[in-house]
């Protein structure tokens, strides 16, 4: 084809008004694992199912959830690959901002940012839109903040939500479970939850990961706290 | 022979000859005692030439001497005899040394000077030529004349020209000529004139005295000329401040007029300003 | 003579007990020149927020609109105002990017912090070194006399009238023996609810 010598978007319109391209970058994030993120009072929680193929994966090495500063943490779902380059970029424009302002970001401003990102891959020559949706949750000033990236550049601000495979269910249970002045450890329990609508097979410390955000910055959480999480669980 | 190369010194270069007599030595060392016109040479051959070769420094940047600079002075003759103004500001660099310095040298009843330049060089050959004129004097029974005075001046300022002497001076006074008004400076010129204004704030003085100089001035019109002339040179040049000095010179000798702050006079000039656009 | 004092010009400021002041001359002159009575070298960045920026009046001027630029897409951005520590940050950071062909201006920035309103100085060099010192901050031409009149006249925890007397004293004394600065001087006193802008009579040689 004589187009293949420019390097023209690959996200065109359908005549129909669609870029089907981004319709098939979130048909990627659906069918990707399930991961879920409250706010509660005092912190948010990120969750996220992560199952190993079989058992010679060694376990607890490869995170899916990653701190981007002292005080924003990042999950996603969808493709693995396309994750660690947002992660990578996400830092690099937190560290950014940090040695103009001397400030750390605000998570408001990193996720625009990362959300303009991702909107420049559905319109760049050459490049096609990543296949994740990410959470992104912080602390600033006292409040917690948790927003959901797309892969066409739209951002959310969430009190909860669910992305992924069974997101649909995982909404409709987080409609009915969530309230406004959950405690954070109320969160976390309610998150482990979310993630068990449609899980298959044993849900252990091994096969989910979660990190929390609160006025002491953001950490994953380690296993043995996830297994007393667990054991709390009926 | 590597010290020889950093100071330039060929083959050709003069010392001046060792001599081992003490008393020659002594003499030699403290001729300025005796005559004050002698100043230390610096010890090589024709320092007005060589002297320029150690004014720079090991990159070949001519090194800066900072001593006091910048200054306004005028002088006009008129018929009431001579005017002279200057202002009392100091600066070496932008660093105000004195904000009340002399700048009119009084050298006899009959003769001022003013300083502008390096204010050492002015007040020595100033003090020296002081010296001079009452020398004068007493060998001859009469003042000498401006004329003559300037001259000597002049002389002096050309023995050391070229050795970095920096003076504008103008030297004013009464003899049988009437009033005299002369120009000297450290390259040697000398010239008569009737208006005259040197030093870095002299372009504004010079707007102002020649929109209003004229030589049948009233003595108070030639007073308020000259301190005008001052006051707007010290408020346009940062060099020049301080007190305004007034001096007039009749035929009865010297009379020192009036010393003003010029911060007075620039707010005095505001009020009149103000009051008559209000009226 | 040096870049930094061909226009002449001269910034102090002192923090007082919940207050602080800064303070400049007027002047805009070329070397030896007097060119302008009315040369602004403080700028109102906020409303506790100002910075002063003493040198070359060129980049006076430059890096004000700069700054205010960056200032405004930043505010318009996040939504908040920037605060003098973020403020300071962001000059420091904008200098550096010309290190090797800097602007030629020492930036003082004043102000007080928001939610605590705590007094807050810096100053820096052209190329954005910061201080944050805990009493006075001096840039211009009479930096060195205005490091002797402040070291002696600056006392902590003054009132704003006595921090516009000290500050007042100290910037006219040290145009007394400055040639590059003067010709009016302008204070500002910034306190939690209110700015109070006055204009000092100085000598005008």
């Amino acid at each position: 084809m004589a187009t293949e010598r420019y390097s023209f978007s690959l996200t065109t319109f359908s005549p129909s008004g669609k870029l089907v391209q981004i319709e098939y970058a979130l048909a990627a994030v659906a069918a990707g694992a399930p991961s879920v993120g409250l706010k509660a009072v005092n912190g948010v929680v990120i969750a996220t199912e992560n199952k190993q193929k079989t058992i010679l994966y060694e376990e607890h090495m490869i995170h899916k959830i990653e701190p981007i500063t002292e005080h924003i943490g990042m999950v996603y779902s969808g493709m693995g690959p396309d994750y660690r380059l947002l992660v990578k970029r996400a830092r690099k424009m937190a560290q950014q901002y940090y040695l103009v302002y001397q400030q750390e970001i605000p998570t408001a401003q990193l996720v625009q940012k990362v959300a303009m990102l991702m909107q420049e891959y559905t319109q760049s020559g050459g490049v096609r839109p990543f296949g994740v949706s990410l959470l992104i949750c912080g602390w600033d000033k006292g409040k917690p903040y948790l927003f959901q990236c797309d892969p066409s550049g739209a951002y959310f601000a969430w009190k909860a939500t669910a992305m992924g495979k069974n997101h649909i269910n995982g909404k409709t249970f987080l409609e009915k479970r969530y309230s406004n002045d959950l405690e954070l450890d109320d969160a976390v329990h309610t998150a482990i939850l979310t993630l068990k609508e449609g899980f298959e097979g044993q849900m252990t410390e091994d096969t989910i990961e979660v990190g929390i955000c609160d006025a002491s910055g953001f950490r994953r959480l380690d296993p043995a706290t996830v297994k007393d999480h667990l054991a709390n669980i009926p | 022979m590597a010290l020889a190369d950093v100071c330039k010194i060929g083959p050709n270069f003069q010392f001046r000859p060792f001599k081992n007599e003490t008393v020659e030595d002594v003499c030699e060392q403290t001729a300025n005692f005796t005559n004050g016109f002698q100043l230390a040479l610096p010890p090589f051959a024709d320092p007005a030439r060589n002297l320029a070769r150690f004014n720079k420094d090991e990159s070949g940047k001519p090194i800066q001497f900072k001593f006091d600079h910048g200054t306004t002075t005028l002088a006009f003759r008129y018929q009431g005899g001579v005017l002279l103004a200057v202002d009392s500001r100091a600066t070496g660099g932008s660093f105000i040394g004195s904000q009340n310095m002399k700048k009119i040298i009084e050298i006899n009843d009959f003769l001022l000077g003013t300083l502008a330049g390096g204010a050492a060089d002015c007040v020595y050959w100033d003090r020296v030529l002081t010296k001079q004129c009452r020398m004068y004097e007493l060998r001859n029974r009469e003042r000498i004349s401006v004329a003559a005075a300037s001259k000597l001046l002049a002389n002096m300022f050309y023995n050391y020209k070229g050795m970095g002497l920096s003076m504008g001076m103008m030297l004013a006074g009464w003899d049988k000529r009437g009033p005299g008004l002369y120009y000297i400076s450290d390259d040697g010129t000398r010239t008569p004139g009737k208006v005259f204004s040197v030093g870095s704030g002299s372009v504004y003085a010079f707007g102002v005295l020649d929109s209003g100089y004229r030589w049948d001035l009233t003595d108070e019109e030639a007073y308020q000329l000259g301190r005008r002339a001052i006051y707007h040179a010290t408020h346009r040049d940062a060099a020049s401040g301080g007190i305004i000095r007034v001096y007039q010179i009749t035929k009865e000798g010297w009379t020192h007029i009036a010393d003003e702050d010029c911060n007075d006079v620039h707010y005095k000039l505001e009020e009149a300003k103000a009051a008559s656009t209000s009226s | 003579m040096s870049i930094l004092s061909y226009n002449g010009g001269a910034v102090v400021a002192m923090k007082g007990k919940n207050c602080v002041a800064i303070a400049s001359d007027k002047k805009f002159g070329i070397q030896l020149q007097l060119i302008s009575k009315e040369f602004p070298k403080i700028f109102e960045m906020g409303p506790h927020l100002y910075v002063g920026l003493p040198g070359l009046a060129t980049d006076t001027q430059t890096v004000h609109a700069r700054l205010k630029f960056r200032q405004n897409l930043f505010e318009l951005k996040e939504g908040t105002r920037m605060s003098p520590k973020v403020f300071s940050s962001m000059v420091s950071n904008m200098l550096y990017e010309k290190r090797f062909g800097p602007y030629f201006v020492e930036p003082i920035v004043v102000g007080l912090e928001p939610d605590t309103y705590e007094p807050f100085i810096c100053n820096m060099d052209l190329i954005g070194n910061v201080c944050f010192p805990e009493d006075f901050v001096v840039g211009g031409t009479c930096e060195d006399q205005l490091f002797g009149t402040c070291e002696t006249m600056w006392e902590p925890d003054l009132s704003p009238d006595d921090l516009f007397e000290t500050i007042s004293q100290a910037l006219m004394s040290a145009f007394n023996r400055d040639a590059g600065s003067g010709w009016g001087a302008v204070v500002y006193i910034i306190e939690k609810d209110k700015v109070t802008t006055r204009h000092l009579k100085t000598r005008m040689d």
